[in-house]
């Protein structure tokens, strides 16, 4: 503001006090040259859009979303649906892989990441060059080469046996992937969750008040021994007593129909007036940073402009709801009731099984070729490529996070640390990592994000994720546009979740300043 | 894929630099072996055990590596026999001088430019080199005793079976058949020992050797090699390897390695010398040239001398020739009156005015009124903009000067670009696209680097500015493209793009899938370059206003050049991950050097399912590449001291 301001005045002075023209004025150029880019980038749109239109009408190619419901031609190499009815189906079949991939990734490159990381530091020369072979190796390479590599090199490994029956091992490693134990829900699950549930609420108010205790008489008093303990007796008596739960699906039954009962119309004005609510919130807090004791401070065209900005935003949203896409609302009630009955029917009389069940691997006979039955918990050639890939790849990175993160807390801390006479282990749990660990995380959370998207490169080797199986979805039907914006949207709501859980922790952990 | 390499790396960079630096001469001075040892790998029983297991790790994966590699079964053949394809994938034969040229262009270049601009630091110290030396010897005998011995092979050729399998040799034997090796590992031992005998500097400074001069001069051994051994040979002809007779690379091959090789010296002498004989304000003008050299040296390499143009001179004497004459004569004319003195708000009109014109062209093209030259509009458009930024130049009459200099030069490259560009190709290759293999990864690279630049910092700007729409736009853009993964824009390039275009217009999968990078890459290199902005002091927009300057001066002049330097690690670390990232053109069906080793020679006759050496000649290629740019990287940090400050 204030310079093209200052150059006006400046401008002024020397043409005694003439105006500059309406032109040169400050305002209207900024406000002008922002409208005509806009324009500008709309009518560009605008004319791809045309062309899009033109073109696809050439071609008979219909738009719309229609296809989502019609049946797929053809089977999905894995997943929680291999032969799925429909489209939209399928799509969500391969949402689901990508979000194990995604979860279960995260969770084994975090672990080997923070391991070499810490390793590479090591004083033990042997450890830290192995660590340092490992990352710089790793890292150098392109994630798409070596899950190709990886996926070479298990279709090169020796060929199941010809004998049937259950694997007496824990590990099987064959042409066809890898096949470890299974360890699943089993039928009383959920009514035993809810005691584990429980005993960890209580287990949590116990540990405080343990940690209180600690901090007050300086005795030792265990806390997090405490917690596993009260969290293990619950789940062992949850273990035999879970049946006694039966009744919480009634729950969840009253709970769908009354999500049922709802009307599109009262839906549509529960969304619109959340949007409201939320400008308006963010509205008032914005307005509450810029008041002093003074009062309110002088506002700019820019602090205008967030403030309409806000409240178009919840303009659009009501607009999209109720005129963009009125099914929406339909949508969201019949879904709802049917999550709220599928977690209904987790729970009943008859569900009196252990909750969990576990089983070996073990083979049989699939048409000519004996292959993994589906007793273990199999990850297939393509999927353990895409899998270890990512997890290799991503833990290299983390390495090099999780070191910065350590060499960033200053010598002092752990001088400090010694002086006191902590022993290294003590040192680094209690004081290096805890401060190591803010510097981490977000750095952390970009490689989440990373790993996330890098599973889309298992579209190289064929396993069913959300690109691959959209891949055969727009080669059947021709909605690459559809099928495109869907990835699109799947993958932003990916980040977005992860984001928000970092940033979670991100402000938990963050250094209270006065 | 991932912007970590630039976010971890200026912490990472830097603290064990200093922490070496700081400890080293005292550990150097008192340690002896068994103490480094007891120091190093047993100083406690925790750390013994995991030596020792780490240790039994390493030789293990170590054998199997080894084994692997030195198999008799391995088809190394199918990477000797296709270096030609997997580097530049069909070029065809009888025109790959051109190839040459291009590498002996860059190689010149760059050795000119190190001539030029580097810096001499301590060097590399003789002790190292000894040492590392030493290492590789003991590294080589190791890997002789690791390695399994291998199989026999009966007289017919065919491996020696009996009835546990093959037979392999003794231990002794195979130590005895591979004397080579242990002769390699002597003569590097042999000359550990005489390096580390050179005495100190008369100043008593460790003696020590030009890193540049001696890492040139490492090169020529793989270089003179070619003369001796066939490491690869780069085409079959009728079931033949082309070599020479004496089993040796094919003259093809080993005469332009040497050749390179001449002129990389040459020129890193030519321009030391002229360094040398040049004083500073002519240096530092020859840098600028050799800076602008770099810009535009991908673009003539690529579509004049790979492509090479058919040009049509009737069509360029009457058209194209006159009309950049009259651009270049009409456009400065109309730029020196818009920078005469006292032109004031007259010129501003103008300028605007000829936005406009420009405009209407473009409107004019959308409604298909009139039909007109793509390259006339594109050029009235890069008239008006220089018209818009002429008032910064108004006054003397050198700066006018200048800036129809600029003019004439822009409107020269423009449109001699423009016309090589819509000239057909004589080069025939049986894809679509010019070259493929390991050189159409690099092209792909450079040029959307090139390209993603510039936007990026526009982005940069937008996200930080004071224009709330330019912001909101930019963050937008920003946010969904850093969300998406890469490999769905560019099957929404590759797929999806050709819908957008007007019925009549075409573009290649090559064009589709570098915009699909360049947007995808500007997005990362923006929130990089906005890292650096940010580090700006408020103080520096404050003094630039108190002296007067206008916001472009401002942004061009004093806010771009602190901020791009503060953020050079971070875009180092965005060359690499854009460098790794050109291998998923391989799944959009680009013949690209991935390709190459996971589907065209595994479908050779001859080399039937060989994928595993191909792809990790690939690893080591990309590996080679992205290991020296970070290392580069982290040289380029220390030496900017960038978080220092």
């Amino acid at each position: 503001m204030s310079n093209e301001g200052a150059a006006g005045d400046v401008a002024s002075l020397s043409t005694l006090g003439t105006r500059p023209p309406f032109y040169r004025d400050a305002t209207v150029v900024k406000w002008l040259s922002q409208v005509v880019g806009l324009i500008l980038v709309l009518l560009g749109l605008f004319f791809l859009a045309s062309q899009a239109q033109n073109n696809l009408e050439a071609r008979d190619i219909a738009t719309g979303y229609d296809f989502l419901g019609t049946a797929l031609g053809s089977d999905l190499g894995s997943g929680i649906d291999t032969d799925p009815d429909t489209s939209g189906r399928a799509l969500w079949v391969g949402m689901v892989n990508t979000i194990r991939l995604a979860i279960a990734g995260i969770a084994l490159a975090t672990i080997l990441g923070v391991l070499v990381g810490v390793g590479r530091l090591s004083r033990n020369w042997i450890v830290s060059r192995t660590s340092s072979v490992f990352v710089e190796t790793l890292r150098n390479i392109p994630l798409l080469v070596q899950i190709i590599l990886i996926f070479v090199v298990i279709a090169s490994l020796p060929r199941v046996e010809t004998d049937q029956g259950p694997i007496h091992g824990w590990l099987h490693i064959s042409n066809t992937g890898v096949s470890i134990p299974r360890v699943t829900i089993g039928d009383g699950f959920y009514q035993w969750i809810i005691f584990v549930i429980v005993g960890a609420a209580l287990g949590w108010r116990v540990m405080r008040r343990q940690e209180r205790r600690h901090d007050l008489t300086g005795q030792q008093t265990y806390p997090w021994l405490s917690l596993t303990g009260v969290v293990a007796v619950f789940a062992a008596v949850g273990w035999f007593a879970h049946p006694v739960l039966g009744w919480v699906g009634a729950i969840f039954d009253a709970i769908a129909s009354g999500v049922d009962a709802l009307t599109p119309g009262i839906v549509q004005l529960v969304i619109s007036l959340i949007a409201v609510g939320a400008a308006a919130q963010w509205i008032r807090r914005f307005l509450a940073s810029h008041r002093t004791p003074a009062g309110l401070t002088r506002l700019i065209d820019d602090d205008y402009f967030r403030i309409i900005f806000a409240g178009v935003a919840a303009v659009l949203v009501i607009l999209f709801v109720t005129l963009g896409w009125p099914g929406l609302s339909s949508w969201v009630i019949n879904s709802g009731r049917d999550l709220f009955e599928v977690i209904a029917d987790k729970f009943g009389d008859g569900r009196t099984g252990a909750p969990i069940a576990a089983y070996r691997p073990d083979i049989e006979q699939l048409g000519n070729f004996p292959n993994y039955g589906p007793a273990g918990l199999n990850l297939i050639q393509a999927l353990a490529a895409v899998y270890f890939g990512v997890v290799l790849y991503t833990a290299a990175f983390i390495a090099e996070v999780v070191r910065g993160g350590i060499l960033a807390v200053p010598k002092g801390q752990s001088e400090a640390a010694q002086a006191l006479g902590l022993r290294r282990t003590t040192m680094l749990r209690r004081v290096i990592l805890p401060q190591a660990f803010r510097v981490i995380l977000p750095p952390l959370g970009n490689q989440y994000l990373n790993l996330t998207k890098n599973t889309s490169l298992a579209i190289a080797i064929g396993y069913s994720d959300v690109v691959q199986v959209g891949q055969t979805v727009y080669n059947q039907t021709g909605k690459t546009l559809e099928v495109v914006s869907i990835w699109m949207l799947f993958y932003l709501a990916c980040s977005l979740t992860i984001s928000v859980v970092v940033n979670f922790f991100n402000v938990r952990m963050r250094i209270v300043e006065r | 894929m991932d912007d970590g390499d630039g976010v971890g790396a200026p912490v990472i960079g830097d603290k064990p630099a200093i922490e070496r630096v700081a400890t080293r001469p005292a550990e150097e001075t008192h340690r002896s072996s068994a103490e480094w040892i007891r120091k190093n790998l047993f100083p406690n029983p925790f750390n013994s055990f995991l030596t020792v297991a780490f240790g039994i790790f390493v030789l293990v994966s170590a054998r199997g590596l080894l084994n692997f590699v030195f198999s008799e079964e391995r088809g190394w053949d199918a990477v000797r026999t296709n270096l030609r394809l997997i580097f530049t994938h069909a070029y065809p034969e009888e025109q790959y001088v051109r190839v040459w040229v291009c590498v002996g262009v860059v190689v010149a270049l760059a050795c000119l430019s190190l001539g030029l601009f580097a810096s001499e630091g301590e060097g590399l110290r003789l002790r190292k080199i000894s040492n590392a030396l030493n290492a590789t010897a003991v590294a080589i005998a190791l890997g002789v005793v690791l390695r399994e011995p291998s199989v026999l092979i009966g007289a017919d050729g065919e491996t020696v079976r009996d009835a546990d399998g093959v037979v392999r040799q003794s231990f002794a034997e195979a130590m005895a058949d591979r004397w080579a090796w242990w002769l390699a590992a002597a003569v590097l031992a042999v000359v550990a020992l005489a390096v580390r005998r050179v005495p100190k500097r008369s100043d008593g400074s460790p003696a020590a050797v030009p890193t540049l001069d001696f890492a040139i001069g490492a090169m020529a051994l793989p270089v003179l090699s070619t003369w001796v051994y066939p490491w690869g040979h780069y085409a079959f002809a009728d079931g033949e390897f082309i070599a020479e007779p004496g089993r040796t690379v094919a003259m093809s091959t080993k005469v332009p390695w040497t050749v390179m090789w001449v002129l990389a010296v040459a020129s890193l002498i030519v321009g030391r010398w002229v360094r040398a004989q040049v004083d500073e304000r002519a240096l530092s003008r020859l840098r600028a040239v050799v800076a602008f050299t770099w810009l535009v040296v991908p673009f003539v390499l690529y579509w004049v001398v790979l492509r090479d143009p058919d040009l049509d001179w009737d069509r360029i004497f009457t058209v194209d020739a006159p009309l950049a004459l009259a651009f270049g004569i009409g456009g400065g004319a109309v730029l020196w009156w818009l920078t005469a003195d006292g032109r004031g708000e007259l010129g501003r009109i103008g300028a605007i005015a000829l936005l406009g014109f420009a405009a209407f062209h473009w409107v004019a093209a959308f409604m298909g009124w009139y039909p007109m030259l793509q390259k006339v509009r594109i050029s009235f458009l890069l008239l008006a903009v220089m018209a818009l930024l002429a008032h910064n130049f108004s006054g003397e009459a050198a700066k006018r000067r200048r800036l129809v200099l600029a003019w004439l030069v822009i409107t020269t490259v423009f449109h001699y670009f423009a016309t090589v560009m819509n000239t057909p190709s004589t080069v025939e290759t049986p894809t679509e696209a010019l070259i493929g293999g390991f050189a159409v990864t690099l092209v792909v690279a450079v040029f959307t680097l090139m390209l993603s630049f510039p936007l990026g910092v526009v982005l940069a700007l937008a996200r930080t500015s004071r224009l709330p729409i330019f912001r909101v736009m930019s963050t937008a853009y920003i946010e969904v493209v850093r969300g998406v993964p890469l490999i769905t824009i560019l099957i929404f390039f590759v797929v999806i793009l050709p819908l957008f275009l007007p019925a009549n217009m075409e573009i290649s999968l090559f064009a589709s899938a570098t915009l699909g990078y360049t947007l995808f890459s500007a997005a990362y290199l923006a929130e990089n370059v906005r890292g650096g902005l940010q580090s700006i002091r408020r103080g520096q927009y404050e003094a630039s206003d108190a002296v007067g300057l206008s916001t472009v001066q401002r942004t061009v002049f004093i806010v771009l050049p602190q901020s791009l330097r503060a953020s050079i690690p971070p875009l180092v670390g965005q060359v690499i991950a854009t460098f790794k990232e050109t291998s998923l053109l391989a799944i959009i069906g680009v013949f690209d050097i991935l390709r190459m080793a996971n589907s065209v020679i595994p479908a050779q006759t001859q080399f039937l399912g060989i994928k595993r050496e191909g792809l990790l000649f690939v690893s080591l290629v990309y590996w080679v590449f992205s290991y020296m740019l970070s290392k580069q990287s982290q040289r380029l940090e220390r030496r900017l001291g960038v978080g220092e400050r």
